[in-house]
């Protein structure tokens, strides 16, 4: 089986121009701001976070009273 | 200033200046954390293989003593030795810079063997079949702890040569500006292992005491400076996996930096609130409080998760921002469906920050609540927990750096390329479906740490669910799969290392030229 | 912008987008939620692990379980003493390598405070299938204030590791309707009315 590198060694990531970079540094634009898709998938995952946490406060309400 | 005999070699690729001695610490450390991977993983797949009552492989002395062996090897040897090799790149290498006392780095590392080794050889012959935690009363051999000692004091010595490698950097202006988010990274996690270590010593060395009943030893007190050590050696891998999750960022895609001072002030907070946080393996004890355990496991929670759920935006969020800069901007999703998901580095960064925040991160919040916690504690919802968050998500991340190392310091190709490309889908597919199998059966009140389920030659009998028979079953091929995966990357890795095909393009080495500053430029 | 492999140059101290800064905001609102939560249920919640707590020595221990076990013994169930104790009492249950005694007959919407330690090593406290679970740590007497919310025949299960016989540690705790009468106790799971508390009142020892 043949061996190989990594794309991020054979075809590195270009290098950014400075006006790139600059383009990057300046704070939002737009609704969702500069990283749309990260806010979204950061979004589910708080839903999934709440909803999980408070499904096993209600497991837990079904036990005995302990004290 | 550097001795005359200080060799470098510059790396073609990212044009850092390596220090040999760097070159081979970070082999060595890698090399053995790879042995160690085997053991615990051969140990995982005879473990799986006893709980899946269908197979029930192991007797009960053999479960506990391979269960030991799978806790120390996984948790302890492998993760810290393969912290190490990331800390001697983070510092030296990351920097073009040496590595100071050479001789230092090598008793470290050669203690950590020696302690390694000890504690295999009481395992192994069943004097220590006390599982990981070895909860005082339960009694391993005194070279058990010992080997514990000498391991803890080798890892120390190593932590404070990335110290002084940083100083050293520093003086001898290798680098200019701050220390790269990664490094910066990495010190966090040597400063959390230096507070771990102290721990583990305060621990280990009356417990060794003990064990050759030279002191007293009280259950409860044990329990809570060991979970001090306990807890605090999983913040070193949280911050070790962040660490790399910037690193694989960077080199796969070309990740930017969203802030540095977010970034840097998220692992400050880490360093700041794991050593109290350990309450929460102890909240369900009738040594402490309740004020104690709310107290700590809230500014626990104040601080380290909110630290984690800033990286959690900060990595992914960095990557947006790396492919949008780069053409990738179509619509919300384009950067992430366009990205090299062929690369294993890629693709291992992406199942280690989902499965360590979606399922490790949510499960262990969650139980580390003082009163939910009544309804997990040692049931199989812990381990489910532990294994999403430093299987899937650190173990995960350090694979996938692997097949970067391999090439940048070991100068060899990956070898079996096609299989590395699919180990990391396989090891966190498996280890996904393996641990929310394993949570879920723990909501049933199957225990962790237990021979047998159908409670044989118990005086009452207990039957749980079928459906715990069903979910115990997935949980095992989820395993198995993700042990095909783990074996995989060891296969790979081992066969590249020792038999694969050089690189060409020589390394340009120096020998103690004479050093203008120069700035470590991005991996490309 | 730049990697986290790169040197930051210059005065990195820069403002934060304004979607991380949402972020932030929004997980550091969350953390306060989950700190209020826990005193909340402190105040108004029915399952706290607080309990009364003291250091104890492991024979004074069994010894206050005997003398409980001694007073209100109303059967014998596999070997094991059944203990039918009045409501609101201080009852006792003893972990040890490898099974957990007495048997524990209660009344269900009754308070008792729940006495747990070990003779040995750590053991732990599952009860089965409510899932609930305690550390029992020898040396330390966990005094929880339980009230048994439904009626049942419930096993306990040892979920910390104790030793090569630790899967045959299983214990029994039966939950009865107030008002339901006393019966003596053959063999795992099947009952039949032999004899009254009163009959028993001189106990077994």
């Amino acid at each position: 089986m043949a061996s190989g590198l990594p794309p991020g060694l054979l075809n590195p990531p270009r290098p950014l121009s400075e006006a790139e970079k600059a383009a990057g540094d300046d704070t939002d634009a737009g609704g969702l701001g500069s990283v749309p898709g990260t806010m979204i998938l950061v979004l589910v995952f708080f839903a999934a976070f709440i909803a999980y946490y408070f499904v096993n406060w209600k497991l837990l309400s079904f036990l005995w009273k302990i004290g | 200033m550097t001795t005359a005999a200080a060799k470098f070699r510059v790396c073609p690729t990212t044009k850092l200046r390596v220090h040999a001695q760097a070159d081979a610490l970070i082999k060595a450390n890698a090399v053995v954390a790879t042995v160690a991977l085997l053991i615990g993983g051969l140990a995982a797949i005879l473990v799986l293989l006893t709980r899946w009552q269908a197979v029930h492989l192991l007797g009960a002395e053999m479960f506990y003593r391979v269960l030991t062996i799978h806790g120390m090897n996984m948790l302890i040897f492998f993760i810290l030795f393969f912290e190490m090799a990331v800390l001697y790149f983070a510092g030296p290498v990351l920097l073009n810079s040496r590595v100071p006392a050479p001789k230092i780095a090598w008793t470290g590392f050669v203690l950590m063997v020696l302690g390694t080794l000890m504690v295999e050889w009481t395992m192994f012959t069943g004097r220590a079949d006390v599982l990981f935690t070895s909860y005082v009363p339960l009694r391993a051999h005194p070279l058990f702890y010992l080997g514990v000692i000498l391991f803890a004091v080798g890892a120390v010595l190593a932590v404070c040569i990335f110290f002084a490698s940083l100083v050293v950097a520093r003086r001898e202006r290798t680098y200019e500006g701050s220390v790269p988010l990664v490094t910066f990274g990495a010190l966090t996690a040597a400063i959390i292992a230096a507070i771990t270590l102290v721990h583990g010593a305060a621990i280990y060395i009356p417990t060794f005491l003990w064990s050759l009943d030279l002191m007293p030893m009280d259950a409860q007190v044990y329990r809570l400076v060991w979970w001090g050590l306990g807890h605090s050696s999983q913040q070193i891998n949280v911050a070790a996996m962040v660490s790399v999750w910037y690193l694989l960022g960077a080199l796969t895609v070309g990740a930017v930096v969203l802030n540095e001072k977010v970034s840097r002030i998220a692992f400050v907070l880490y360093v700041l609130f794991i050593s109290m946080a350990s309450a929460h393996h102890l909240l369900v004890d009738p040594g402490m409080g309740p004020a104690w355990k709310v107290w700590n496991t809230s500014y626990f929670m104040y601080m380290a998760v909110l630290a984690s759920m800033i990286h959690g935006f900060t990595v992914p969020g960095g990557i947006e921002i790396g492919m949008r800069l780069r053409g990738y901007t179509k619509g919300l999703f384009e950067w992430l469906r366009r990205a090299p998901w062929g690369d294993p580095g890629f693709s291992s960064l992406i199942f280690s920050i989902v499965v360590f925040g979606f399922v490790g991160g949510i499960t262990g919040v969650t139980f580390g609540t003082e009163q939910i916690n009544i309804i997990a504690h040692n049931t199989l919802r812990i381990p489910g927990h532990f294994h999403a968050t430093v299987v899937s998500g650190t173990a995960m991340a350090f694979m996938g750096v692997t097949y970067y190392v391999i090439p940048l310091i070991f100068r060899k190709k990956v070898a079996f390329w096609p299989l590395a490309r699919i180990q990391p889908y396989l090891f966190a597919g498996g280890m996904l479906i393996f641990s929310i199998t394993m949570t879920f059966a723990g909501t049933f009140g199957v225990p962790r740490r237990h021979w047998d389920i159908t409670f044989s030659g118990a005086p009452f009998t207990l039957e749980f669910s079928p459906a715990v028979d069903l979910v115990m079953g997935m949980m095992a091929l989820g395993g198995l799969m993700a042990a095909l995966g783990g074996g995989i990357y060891i296969l790979v890795t081992v066969w590249s290392v020792f038999f694969g095909e050089k690189m060409e393009g020589g390394d340009d080495g120096e020998r103690a030229a004479p050093r203008a500053p120069e700035s470590a430029s991005a991996a490309v | 912008m730049h990697t986290g492999l790169e040197p930051p140059r210059g005065v990195w101290w820069k403002p934060i987008h304004r979607s991380e800064k949402i972020w932030i905001a929004l997980a550091f609102a969350w953390c306060m939620v989950l700190f209020a939560m826990m005193p909340f249920w402190h105040l108004r919640g029915g399952q706290n692990p607080s309990g009364i707590r003291h250091r104890v020595d492991p024979q004074a221990f069994l010894a206050r379980a005997q003398e409980f076990t001694a007073n209100y013994q109303v059967g014998e169930d596999n070997g094991f003493p059944v203990v039918e104790p009045p409501p609101g009492s201080d009852i006792y249950l003893v972990g040890r390598m490898w099974n957990w005694s007495p048997v524990l007959r209660l009344r269900r919407g009754v308070e008792y405070t729940l006495h747990l330690s070990s003779l040995d090593v750590n053991h732990g406290f599952s009860l089965y299938p409510l899932n609930i679970n305690i550390q029992v740590v020898p040396g330390y007497d966990y005094g929880l204030r339980v009230t048994p919310g439904e009626a049942g025949d419930f096993r306990l299960v040892c979920n910390e590791f104790c030793g090569i016989n630790h899967h045959t540690m299983v214990g029994r705790i039966i939950v009865v309707d107030d008002g339901a009468p006393v019966v003596g106790l053959v063999p795992d799971g099947e009952v039949s009315a032999t004899r009254t508390a009163a009959a028993n009142a001189g106990g077994r020892p």
